[in-house]
């Protein structure tokens, strides 16, 4: 039976041609930009560090004022002080990674004078972010503990400034200039790809930094702090001059700007919360934390689900894209119910030849489901289409200031994708052709075969 | 009134040139009811297509009232189908989305008569056909028989120059079928002449003449009795 | 043309004429919304900028190197950039056009209530004029003589006259004439007198999105600092600039101890202000066109549907007298009802977007006849999807009533 209903199945699908066509084409064009869609979004939201992303944890301590406004969301909520990522840098807790950063920028430049000098992004970090983050060496390592403390000048690059500045060969060993000051290079890393950069907190899309320094060194040589300064009253005023001045006044005050990371196990994620607590009574009692103690620990997943939530022009385009997924939908019922109907006839003759509601049923459901079949798979062509030029409006309206490949993963099928896409294609195309087969099937026997 | 004279009519595919009707003459006269019979596939429906201007042909000249309907446009044929015809099918043809009113309505429409004239002409030729009353029913709430009442009165409204039924009582058991020929008579008895295509030779007999079609070729029985009449007189 | 019968005739298919408003008010929606913002971007892209664009060259070096002599270095800069063969002229200034973002208010006056007039001041030399290819409407050029030049800390002193833009002295003075008037650039500052008036070119895209693209001064001084160097801008020959670049790039790298932290065509610095909005139209408005294709197959699959179910029904009409132009009208006006519901439904569904896009971006997208206009381009499509199945319709031959099946 099945093998009569495939051949009917294969036999209606080339009777009308140009309607069959049609179907998949709608079918297919309204998947493929609601998979583009999809895509993006999945992609955008795939949270680094997978395997231990529930483990990191973002830390935010209410030292604000008084006066401060209630807390709406933590993604609102102020970093850390300096003193405080200092203070906390001393806890000793065995299996507890501690990580702190900020952003700073400059100019690297080199001895030969043939090779110009770039301005570019760069992360202070200490010791511990590249094991936390676990970013890959080309070259080298990071610095340790001893060369931290000791304000030694080493930098660590990016494989993009090692190809610029050394012409991609292994430059360990060699020396860099921040603006004038010279630096020792350590390590290179390999291409570190995030799916947005996530320590600093900005979750900007393909902007990768292009060296690390150590803290001590940029605190030591007042290189400029990229960060917004969330301080009391008492500095409120001078806080943008935090940037590039007033230094001493920074590292006493009680503004909070540095970027604080845990990796916390599952089993000593209580442990760790009551001794950060126990850090701020302690403090508290000096006069400090003037509001009722509160702390945050955020882990990596649940500020990817803040951050993708806020993508406007995803969120928008998504809804879009659903809708007009919607309309195709509604022109395949059209399409397949004109299809359908011209088979009146053959219907109400198969019907009083004894064939049942449910042989009709599944004869024209096949039909349906390899429809779906085709629909999906050129969806899934056009939507590999449709990533590319998305990819390519998403260069254009950067100015080309992102390179192709730090935004390529964000436009990528996967198997994940594909799946989805089939899937969704084919259920939908069943959804579609209810009512067109609810109608046919409903054919009274042989009532089209009166001569009228 | 209606003159054919030398129709031929051939329906030609890549293999075979079929002629569904040679040289056809005839003659029918204002007031006349003539039936027309003949088995299946002698050309019956042929005529009937030529006869109600739905079809061209290329040989041979048909008059209507004095004009020959060859090689008209398709728009003039639209015009003569519209104001010189009146079609009463087998299967009534009504239109099931409109109720009886509107039915009877479509030709006027497209004669483009004053609203008066139409609602005046509608309920006359419903009246005439005994549902006047039900004026605002579907023609699905109405059983056979009364369909093609309304079939009739839709024929009749634009005053044609003849109605041309084909196999009207077809699609009808016998006592409906004895009212709706009994409807056409009463409406021949007030001088509208009307051609009516039927196999049945009971009815054929009711006409004043009947024309038979044979293989494409028309005989005219009314012509020889009434040449034996002239005979035996 | 009777509408009654196409009437009951939609009473009796309402899942098709759904399918079809719904439909048609969609794409209405998605298509007018679309097209709005795109033609709202695309009309101040549109502006002139007033300025021959295409031929001039910014660039924005920056020392990281103390020990530099910033001045001398300017002073050599313009020397060696000059000495290209295709370089015409070029300028000191610390704003560069489409980009100035530096907005203060003017003021004729200096009361604490006075007025403030938005615009953004270009601090440059007398070559500024020749480099942008002003004209001068009213007035003196400012010369050589008129520049305040020095670093920041040895040159206390301002340029106490200025030129303002066309737009500007209108907006400042009305029809009287600006020359002599005098004016203050801050509430506090010294007054400054207005000695010409240049011709409009456009400032940058926060003037510009308030609708006020062309109000700019120019002020005949050039300061510098170690870390606040003014711009260069400077006019090559026409067609020139893209193969000049490079040549100009090395030019300003023979200083050492900086680097160039922008280079390139003001073409590009105009087309980066419409940048994120435009491709974002852009985005949709083909989005749209994919919409409106689609929309137009399945009107017309619909329509053809309706057309072989009604055969029969449309044989009849023949039979009784109706031409072929009867049954192709019967068609375009039922689908024209139809398209009409779905169009006032789908302008609902535009003026919703349009508020909250016009809500999200501070600007207003509405356009009345864009949007008739977008309805009409709609209703043709919707016309010209339904004139082949009705055309084929309107084929049906007559003969069709005989047949007894």
């Amino acid at each position: 039976m099945f093998s009569y209903n495939f051949q009917l199945a294969l036999k209606s699908l080339k009777e009308r041609p140009a309607l069959t066509l049609l179907t998949i084409l709608a079918i297919a064009t309204g998947l493929g930009l609601y998979t583009t869609v999809k895509t993006m979004s999945y992609q955008s939201s795939q949270v680094p560090l997978a395997h231990k992303s529930k483990n990191i944890f973002l830390l935010q301590m209410d030292n604000r004022e008084i006066t401060a406004d209630a807390v709406e969301h933590q993604a609102r909520m102020v970093d850390t002080t300096y003193k405080d990522t200092l203070n906390l840098m001393q806890l000793e807790m065995p299996g507890v990674k501690q990580s702190f950063n900020w952003s700073t920028y400059g100019i690297l430049n080199v001895e030969d004078e043939n090779i110009n000098p770039l301005q570019t992004t760069a992360a202070v970090v200490n010791s511990s972010f590249f094991t936390m983050f676990e970013t890959p060496f080309l070259y080298g390592n990071g610095w340790d503990k001893t060369t931290e403390e000791s304000g030694e000048a080493v930098i660590i690059i990016s494989k993009l400034m090692n190809d610029k500045l050394f012409g991609g060969r292994n430059s360990v060993g060699e020396s860099v200039r921040i603006n004038t000051h010279v630096l020792k290079i350590i390590g290179v890393l390999d291409t570190w790809y995030l799916s947005s950069k996530f320590y600093n907190r900005s979750f900007w899309p393909g902007y990768p930094d292009n060296f690390f320094i150590p803290y001590t060194f940029a605190m030591d040589n007042n290189l400029p702090r990229s960060a917004g300064f969330d301080c009391w009253a008492a500095n409120a005023d001078i806080s943008r001059s935090f940037r590039t001045e007033n230094k001493d006044r920074l590292i006493n005050s009680e503004c909070a700007w540095v970027t604080f990371w845990a990796e916390v196990p599952e089993a000593k994620v209580a442990d760790y919360r009551q001794q950060i607590m126990s850090y701020m009574e302690s403090e508290q009692t000096l006069g400090r934390f003037p509001r009722e103690l509160a702390m945050y620990l955020t882990n990596l997943n649940d500020q990817y689900n803040y951050v993708n939530g806020r993508n406007q022009f995803l969120n928008t385009f998504s809804v879009l894209a659903t809708l007009f997924f919607a309309v195709c939908l509604l022109n395949a019922v059209g399409i397949l119910l004109a299809k359908f109907m011209r088979r009146k006839k053959e219907v109400s003759l198969r019907r009083a030849l004894g064939a049942k509601k449910k042989t009709i049923i599944m004869q024209h459901l096949l039909e349906v489901v390899i429809i779906g079949l085709l629909g999906g798979l050129l969806g899934i062509v056009i939507s590999y289409f449709g990533l590319q030029g998305m990819m390519s409006i998403r260069l254009y309206s950067s100015d080309y200031t992102v390179r192709i490949e730090d935004i390529q993963p964000l436009f990528q099928l996967n198997w994940v994708m594909i799946a989805n896409a089939f899937v969704t294609g084919i259920i939908c195309t069943i959804v579609a052709s209810i009512y067109p087969i609810w109608r046919l099937c409903n054919i009274p026997p042989a009532s089209q075969l009166k001569s009228q | 009134m209606l003159r054919m004279e030398n129709v031929s009519k051939i329906y030609r595919t890549d293999l075979v040139e079929t002629h569904a009707l040679r040289k056809v003459d005839l003659h029918i006269k204002s007031g006349e009811f003539v039936s027309v019979t003949g088995p299946s596939g002698s050309g019956k429906t042929t005529f009937l297509n030529l006869a109600g201007a739905l079809e061209t042909f290329e040989e041979g000249d048909y008059f209507l009232d004095g004009h020959n309907v060859k090689g008209l446009s398709d728009d003039k044929l639209s015009e003569i189908r519209n104001q010189k015809i009146g079609f009463i099918f087998q299967s009534f043809n009504l239109l099931p989305d409109l109720p009886l009113f509107d039915n009877v309505d479509v030709p006027l429409r497209y004669r483009g008569m004053s609203a008066k004239e139409r609602k005046e002409r509608i309920e006359h030729a419903l009246e005439t056909v005994g549902l006047a009353s039900r004026m605002q029913h579907l023609p699905t709430q109405l059983s056979g028989g009364q369909q093609q009442r309304v079939a009739i009165a839709r024929a009749i409204a634009g005053d044609p120059l003849f109605l041309l039924a084909d196999e009207p009582t077809g699609n009808l058991d016998s006592l409906m079928a004895q009212q709706v020929m009994e409807l056409l008579e009463d409406i021949n008895s007030k001088g509208t002449t009307i051609i009516m295509v039927t196999h049945d030779d009971q009815l054929a007999r009711r006409a004043h003449r009947n024309i038979q079609i044979f293989d494409g070729q028309v005989s005219d029985i009314e012509k020889s009795v009434a040449d034996d009449v002239i005979r035996s007189a | 043309m009777d509408i009654k019968p196409i009437f009951l005739g939609l009473k009796q298919n309402k899942f098709m004429a759904m399918l079809m408003i719904i439909q048609i008010a969609f794409t209405m929606g998605v298509l007018s919304s679309s097209v709005l913002v795109a033609t709202t971007t695309l009309q101040e892209w549109n502006k002139l900028s007033g300025i021959p664009h295409e031929d001039i060259v910014r660039i924005s070096p920056e020392f990281f190197d103390d020990s530099q002599d910033v001045g001398q270095a300017m002073f050599n800069d313009l020397k060696r950039v000059k000495e290209i063969p295709s370089v015409i002229n070029a300028a000191p200034s610390n704003a560069v056009p489409f980009t100035a973002e530096n907005m203060i208010d003017v003021y004729l006056a200096t009361e604490e209530d006075a007025q403030g007039f938005k615009t953004v001041v270009f601090e440059s030399d007398e070559q500024i004029i020749d480099v942008l290819q002003l004209s001068l409407v009213d007035g003196r050029l400012i010369t050589a003589s008129d520049v305040v030049k020095g670093d920041i800390e040895s040159t206390p002193q301002s340029a106490a006259e200025v030129m303002i833009s066309q737009d500007m002295a209108q907006v400042l003075f009305g029809d009287d004439s600006a020359i002599g008037k005098t004016i203050w650039l801050a509430k506090n500052a010294d007054p400054v007198k207005v000695i010409g008036v240049y011709s409009n070119f456009m400032t940058g895209e926060r003037l510009n999105g308030r609708g006020k693209s062309y109000q700019s001064i120019i002020r005949p001084q050039v300061k510098w600092s170690q870390t606040q160097q003014p711009h260069y801008l400077m006019r090559v020959e026409q067609g020139t600039a893209v193969a000049l670049l490079e040549d100009i790039i090395d030019v300003f790298y023979l200083e050492r101890g900086r680097y160039i932290n922008s280079s390139e065509l003001l073409k590009r610095t105009q087309k980066r202000m419409y940048d994120g909005r435009g491709s974002r139209a852009l985005t949709f408005l083909v989005l749209s066109v994919v919409l409106l294709i689609i929309t137009g197959l399945g009107i017309t699959g619909l329509t053809a549907f309706q057309v072989t179910q009604k055969r029969k029904q449309i044989g009849t009409r023949r039979a009784l007298g109706a031409k072929k132009s009867d049954i192709m009208r019967y068609f375009l006006t039922e689908n024209s009802i139809l398209t009409l519901i779905g169009l006032v439904i789908g302008v609902a569904v535009t003026l919703s977007i349009t508020f909250e896009l016009s809500e999200q971006a501070g600007q207003n997208f509405f356009n009345l006849s864009v949007l008739l206009m977008t309805a009409l381009l709609l209703w043709v499509v919707n016309i010209l999807a339904v004139w082949f199945p009705a055309k084929r319709a309107a084929n049906i031959a007559p003969a069709i009533v005989t047949r007894s099946a």
